[in-house]
């Protein structure tokens, strides 16, 4: 921690309610900051002046909490990204340097032997691209066209499945088949496909749904926790500093008093990684108790959620609803002085 | 060539001069920028539509050539066989070799091939979380002492001193990096690993150094690079100029493969393995530590064909990960968050 955030703290403790810090040394220690800065180092450090206001009015200082979900699974490639890759990878099948193959198997052991066979009924070393044939009369016809079928990925998929499942036993039995059938059934020499787990899909039920309470939504992308307040806005969850705290301490207050505390979270740093200050207007400030509060400044601390799912139930904020959105969904869900003050906080992806 | 451009020259000619008078009193020979922009063509060939989806379905290149064997017509076949040069004979020589991105030249090497999921996790979550954790605020107007001078000066009444080169800095002999304030451009990332594997008993039995060569290449997917000692040490029972050790410069996309089948692959699988040792790195973003060889037996790319490896050859190895972090603590913390424990005192 450096000095000047336990200035700053030192501060705010002695002050009853939270403030601004630049409403504050304004109006009370901006004379005395100066004045140890001007004996410091005049030249190192540059406090510019700040306009002094009425000395009472200030801004409440408030806490938010931007709890993220961290993408899951890996992005769809762009369609010229995943040409490109296929396109690379094909050209490597035919500038790799060829298998060491005396380095792992002996001259005419079985095992070399036992490689010849399966190299014979595989073909190539990467199934999924299709098989490169480098010699002959048409070796120069080594480009997909377009709309092959091994340019589709869920073809590539498949290719991949089809390798696992394969035991390398097929051309054993090819080899005595084509002899007689009736003596390959007798020898017993029967083939086994283990079934091999296909991948789980990339869309989930939740998805499907539009269910956004679930966490287990659109896994590719980042997703934030937003939650319906008591005028019915939807916001990052958020709370007026208290006492003595700091934002880390105040951010992991917020999330269980909003959230519950069936939530495992992880409030990043100390740092707010962005700020939103809001402006009472007029006739709503000089009605209210407190005529000399201007707004409030919130400054968002920076969560991750790492297992479990927000449980509004008995929350201390006076939330009636969550969601978990992506970026763009936030935009749609938020008020546009909201998201131009938080839209640089929040990942693209 | 020159006649067509002669042609396409008057024709230009004629039309200056059928233009205003302004333009007509200009001399033929006051040619400037923007008179030549006239004689640039407007079509741009992004307007031209692509080609209909019949003629690409119904293109068989096999057919093709088929057919105009049995004409009897062959391609040319100088123009489709090119070889580069082999050798570089100067800028002046009419045979140049193709640029090192083009496929068909002989340094060309392919890739990328896909994009690590390890990178991806990089640059949506790790990177961001490392701003956040290593952001160092200052407040608005605040500008750092410049620091113009960091080597020390000779201070005393000897007349030597005058002229002389500054000292370093206590303790060492050379300066240690300078960390800049964290900003979104300089967030730490891994810029290269380097895997090392020293084997002596090379210099008896050189199936020893090829067994490391095929290790190293198998686990890292980069072609190995084998040294030789640089002197006699006898208590170490290296001679000069025998070839003891094999590296791997693992770069780029490779790191990303390397090192996520490090993490989610061989370190859990590894018994009663404290971690990484906390003071491990060199000051300047650097960490290495090793694996033994039964550690390294553990790779996926070993371990399909274990069998296959002479026995008691597989050797251990030295792994340095290369950060783009100023100091050791930063390069730690990225290498925590991408999943390599660490035990002990942790380095500051």
């Amino acid at each position: 921690m450096n000095a000047g955030q336990q200035t700053t703290r030192r501060i705010a403790s002695k002050a009853g309610r939270s403030i601004c810090r630049s409403c504050r040394d304004s109006s009370k220690t901006y004379a005395t900051a100066a004045a140890a800065v001007q004996t410091e180092d005049a030249t190192a450090q540059h406090i510019p002046p700040v306009a002094t206001p009425s000395q009472a009015l200030s801004y409440a200082v408030n806490a938010g909490v931007v709890l993220s979900r961290p993408p899951v699974l890996t992005r769809d490639l762009h369609p010229f990204e995943a040409a490109f890759f296929l396109y690379q990878r094909r050209l490597n099948e035919r500038l790799a340097l060829p298998f060491t193959r005396y380095f792992y198997f002996k001259k005419k052991t079985p095992a070399d032997l036992e490689w010849k066979r399966k190299i014979k009924q595989r073909l190539t070393p990467a199934r999924d691209i299709g098989r490169y044939k480098g010699y002959g009369e048409e070796a120069w016809n080594d480009e997909l066209l377009v709309g092959a079928p091994e340019s589709e990925l869920q073809h590539q998929v498949e290719r991949l499945l089809e390798d696992a499942e394969q035991s390398g036993e097929e051309g054993k039995e090819g080899e005595n088949g084509e002899e007689d059938t009736s003596a390959a059934m007798a020898g017993g020499k029967t083939v086994k496909h283990d079934p091999v787990e296909r991948p789980m899909p990339r869309v989930t039920e939740a998805d499907i749904k539009g269910d956004v309470k679930s966490l287990n939504r659109a896994l590719p992308r980042t997703l934030y926790l937003l939650v319906k307040n008591r005028d019915g806005q939807w916001m990052f969850p958020q709370d007026k500093m208290q006492g003595r705290e700091n934002l880390h301490m105040a951010a992991e207050r917020i999330l269980t008093k909003a959230g519950g505390v069936n939530m495992n979270t992880w409030v990043v740093g100390n740092q707010p990684i962005g700020h939103y200050i809001h402006d009472y207007p007029e006739q709503v400030r000089s009605s209210s108790p407190n005529p000399n509060e201007l707004g409030f400044k919130t400054f968002f601390m920076k969560a991750r959620i790492m297992a479990g799912q927000a449980d509004l139930k008995n929350n201390g904020l006076g939330l009636s609803d969550f969601q978990w959105l992506a970026k763009e969904e936030v935009q749609k869900a938020v008020e546009k002085p909201y998201w131009h003050a938080i839209r640089n906080m929040l990942a693209e992806r | 060539m020159a006649l067509r451009d002669l042609s396409l020259r008057t024709a230009s000619l004629f039309g200056r001069n059928a233009r205003p008078a302004v333009h007509a009193v200009c001399p033929s020979f006051c040619r400037n920028a923007s008179l030549e922009a006239v004689e640039l063509e407007t079509a741009s060939s992004l307007e031209v539509p692509p080609p209909p989806v019949e003629a690409a379905q119904n293109f068989d290149p096999i057919a093709r050539s088929r057919a105009r064997r049995l004409r009897k017509k062959p391609l040319p076949p100088s123009r489709y066989q090119f070889r580069p040069p082999k050798y570089y004979r100067g800028p002046l020589h009419p045979h140049q070799p193709p640029p090192v991105s083009d496929p068909a030249s002989r340094l060309f090497q392919p890739g990328p091939f896909s994009l690590p999921r390890l990178e991806q996790t990089y640059q949506t979550t790790i990177a961001p979380d490392l701003l956040t954790l290593t952001y160092q605020h200052y407040p608005y107007g605040f500008k750092h002492p410049k620091v113009t001078q960091r080597l020390r000066e000779w201070t005393g009444d000897s007349p030597y001193f005058k002229g002389r080169p500054l000292r370093g800095p206590r303790g060492s002999s050379s300066l240690r990096l300078l960390t800049p304030p964290r900003t979104w451009r300089n967030v730490p990332e891994i810029t290269k690993v380097v895997v090392h594997t020293m084997v002596p008993e090379a210099q008896e039995n050189s199936a020893h150094l090829h067994v490391a060569g095929m290790v190293v290449q198998a686990m890292t997917n980069v072609r190995a690079q084998t040294h030789k000692s640089r002197s006699n040490v006898v208590s170490w029972g290296l001679r000069k100029d025998k070839y003891v050790s094999v590296t791997a410069d693992v770069e780029r996309e490779d790191t990303f493969h390397f090192l996520s089948k490090l993490v989610d692959v061989v370190l859990p699988k590894i018994k009663e393995w404290k971690g990484v040792s906390g003071t491990s790195g060199d000051g300047s973003g650097n960490i290495s530590f090793g694996l033994t060889p039964d550690q390294v037996a553990l790779f996926p790319e070993i371990e399909v064909n274990y069998d296959s490896y002479p026995p008691k050859m597989i050797p251990g190895c030295h792994i340095t990960v290369q950060t783009s972090a100023t100091n050791d603590r930063d390069a730690l913390l990225l290498l925590q968050s991408i999943g390599i424990p660490f035990y002990g005192k942790l380095k500051d």
